[in-house]
């Protein structure tokens, strides 16, 4: 036990003096998880539009009055149809309203009116959601009202707000990344130098530095994570959590162990740093992929989906997820703990006979 | 300025490609994230799966029900019976996604003209797939009070085009955009790693040491990478119209031109980074800071860029992402090619960008021990 814990403070200790690592930990904790928090808006919000009206005014001026923030940008008046379409085309306008001259008098004498809409739909997602704005705005022109009320309630995030939703999706692919970096680093950096040889040629036990090699390394993610949910997601983001946070930290560091099993694997094939970086690339990215992080799972291919059960991060990220949005009991959580524990002990034991191979 | 020289630099450089294996991870690593990417992210949602209870069992109701099972958007399970807190214990398990309860005696008040209420939970855990679901649940009540008669006449009818991306689908909305971030990125990184491995070798005082000039090193630095990823671009356009079939509909002169330019940038990005970095790990872990996060932010592959305000759309301008992601957008999508004057401007303000950065990068390399 006295030699484990030498070992783990030798290696905390030699992270703190490579103050680069130190540096890129904790902006990827912090300003990486902020950046991407704040940054990344996919709900459609502050739609440049532009209209042409030729109309004399009145109506076409009441629905665009109604056109305002957080969705609408000012709407820009445009002479001709020509105009508008080129400033659609430029991509400076997203959404073009045209009302036709006849607008107004279909309007009073048959009670029906069309507007024209012109719509930029390169980024899908968000022209769905602009023209569904718009239809919501004009729905409330209609005359009887409609017999079924829809009571819509979207669970756990009553305003979909997306930025505590990526910053936390961030923090989660930045400790998957950095926990199998972190932990073939420690051990690649005494490869480059020639002393792991002699480290396993010492009189102690190989797998108690191996272990406690690895530990050192999920204290630091560890520390990183407390990090980032206490300053960037409570602190700035001010995200409520719905369950235990006992229980997230409890898988994070399940989970911790799991990437430094996978980080213990890429150790052992690579000979130097510049090898580290290129193979946790290649295996980090089918891993991220199949976790469902940006495709719900059972959207995926059939195949994909089964492949997916092999990705720890799908326990990880769906674990996290039903933490602190869907509020689960930690009862209900045993199916992602199982996932990842048995991924992670199978990913770990393997690295870990492989890196403890002397020839 | 010696093309012999240069010939040898370069010479050894493909040679040391070559060796290390490098060479895939440039061709391999393009590739691999078009098709990763392009197929991960989905921001339409189908097959959500779908709890229906229905306590009217009516003919009506059944309808109703009917409609969600067969769009391809909603996988449904209808039950008739089932206690609220039961089905959103459901979802608390992430086990649903959507519940749309349809109450007792929902088709005599609809007869009669009396209100009723559908109660839909939606499981908000990924607030912009909930609110997409959220317009497709609406979407099939509305389409089925429309065919019972019972919608309210509406006014105003709303006539949309959908330019650019007629089906609205996500791989057109992203795979051009992937284009414009793989090929910042990569090019980048090799460049930078070229120069660094000698760094860290030591083996950078033999160009100290040696009578090379600065200007036929970097230029034996930068032309293979230069030359390698300049293949990249076709095999990329080839992924992107042949395996996602997104359109083409603009000029292939221009995005050629532009790409080449844009990877000019890129390995001036490079050219920089390697005069910071002494280490290869640091001068990746550095190259994707700095070109990750804006090639995603300000790509418009999320968010277009006229819906940005303030600080980002400035730091949008400052970036030259904006510039070759609305060639990009133009050459596959829109299709106005050289003759719009907003992509004449955008192709020079590249240029110069290249331009700016090579030679930055150049002046501020020492060919001494610093």
């Amino acid at each position: 036990m006295r030699v484990f814990l030498a070992l783990v403070t030798k290696e905390l200790i030699g992270f703190l003096r490579s103050w680069g690592l130190v540096a890129v930990v904790l902006y990827s904790f912090t300003l990486d998880i902020y950046i991407t928090g704040k940054g990344i808006e996919m709900q459609a919000k502050n739609i440049a539009i532009g209209y042409v009206d030729e109309t004399g005014g009145g109506m076409s001026k009441k629905i665009l009055s109604r056109l305002h923030a957080p969705e609408f940008q000012k709407p820009v008046p445009f002479m001709s149809t020509k105009e508008l379409s080129k400033s659609i085309y430029d991509r400076e306008i997203m959404v073009g309203l045209i009302f036709e001259s006849d607008f107004e008098k279909n309007l009073e004498k048959r009670d029906r009116a069309s507007v024209d809409i012109l719509l930029d739909s390169i980024a899908a997602t968000q022209s769905f959601q602009a023209l569904q704005y718009l239809q919501n705005i004009l729905f409330d022109y209609s005359k009887t009202d409609f017999p079924v009320e829809l009571k819509i309630h979207k669970l756990f995030n009553q305003n979909a707000n997306t930025s505590e939703f990526m910053a936390m999706a961030e923090m989660l692919s930045v400790i998957t990344l950095l926990g199998v970096v972190l932990t073939a680093v420690v051990f690649v950096r005494e490869k480059e130098n020639g002393t792991w040889d002699i480290m396993l040629l010492m009189p102690i036990d190989p797998r108690l530095i191996i272990l406690a090699k690895s530990f050192s390394q999920v204290l630091v993610i560890m520390g990183g994570v407390t990090i980032a949910t206490g300053i960037v997601l409570f602190g700035v983001f001010d995200i409520t959590i719905n369950g235990s946070i006992a229980a997230f930290f409890l898988l994070s560091f399940f989970y911790a162990f799991t990437s430094a099993g996978i980080g213990l694997f890429v150790a052992a094939v690579s000979k130097n740093m510049l090898q580290v970086a290129q193979l946790s690339i290649l295996i980090m990215m089918p891993l991220i992929f199949l976790s469902g992080a940006w495709t719900p799972i059972h959207a995926m291919h059939p195949l994909l989906q089964d492949l997916s059960l092999l990705s720890p991060l799908r326990y990880y990220i769906e674990g996290s997820e039903s933490i602190f949005f869907r509020g689960t009991g930690f009862f209900d959580l045993w199916n992602y703990f199982a996932g990842v524990i048995i991924l992670g002990s199978v990913l770990y034991f393997y690295g870990f006979r492989k890196i403890g191979r002397l020839f | 300025m010696n093309f012999d020289v240069i010939r040898a630099y370069m010479s050894k450089e493909f040679k040391e490609l070559l060796r290390s294996r490098l060479i895939l991870i440039v061709y391999i690593l393009p590739t691999m994230i078009i098709i990763l990417f392009g197929y991960g992210i989905r921001m339409e949602v189908t097959n959500a799966r779908t709890l229906i209870i229905d306590n009217d069992n009516s003919k009506i109701s059944r309808d109703l029900a009917e409609r969600f099972h067969h769009s391809k958007y909603f996988d449904t399970v209808t039950v008739n019976a089932m206690s609220e807190s039961e089905a959103l214990n459901r979802i608390k398990q992430a086990k649903t996604d959507i519940l749309v309860i349809i109450p007792a005696s929902f088709e005599k008040r609809l007869l009669h003209r009396q209100k009723s209420e559908i109660g839909v939970f939606i499981d908000g855990a990924f607030p912009v797939r909930a609110s997409t679901m959220e317009n497709y649940v609406k979407g099939v009540i509305y389409n089925m009070a429309k065919s019972l008669h019972i919608q309210p006449k509406s006014l105003i009818t709303i006539n949309n085009r959908n330019l650019f991306n007629q089906a609205m689908r996500d791989e057109d909305a992203i795979v051009p955009g992937l284009i414009g971030l793989i090929l910042l990125v990569a090019p980048a990184i090799l460049s930078a790693l070229l120069i660094v491995k000698e760094k860290e070798e030591g083996t950078i005082f033999n160009f100290f040491s040696s009578p090379i000039k600065k200007s036929e090193f970097i230029i034996a630095k930068l032309l293979p990478p230069l030359i390698l990823h300049s293949v990249n671009i076709f095999i990329l356009f080839l992924w992107a119209t042949w395996l996602f079939e997104v359109p083409f509909r603009g000029s292939f002169l221009l995005y050629w031109i532009a790409a080449q330019i844009y990877i000019l940038i890129s390995l001036g990005v490079g050219l920089l980074v390697s005069i910071i970095a002494s280490t290869q790990i640091v001068a990746i872990v550095l190259t994707i800071i700095i070109t990750i996060i804006p090639g995603f932010l300000y790509s418009g592959m999320l968010m277009p860029i006229s819906s940005m305000s303030g600080e980002s759309k400035i730091e949008a301008h400052i970036y030259p992402v904006m510039y070759f992601n609305h060639i990009v957008y133009d050459t596959f999508l829109i299709g106005q090619g050289l003759d719009s004057p907003k992509n004449q401007l955008y192709l020079t303000i590249l240029l110069f960008y290249a331009l700016f950065l090579i030679f930055l990068g150049a002046w501020l390399m020492k060919k001494e021990i610093s």
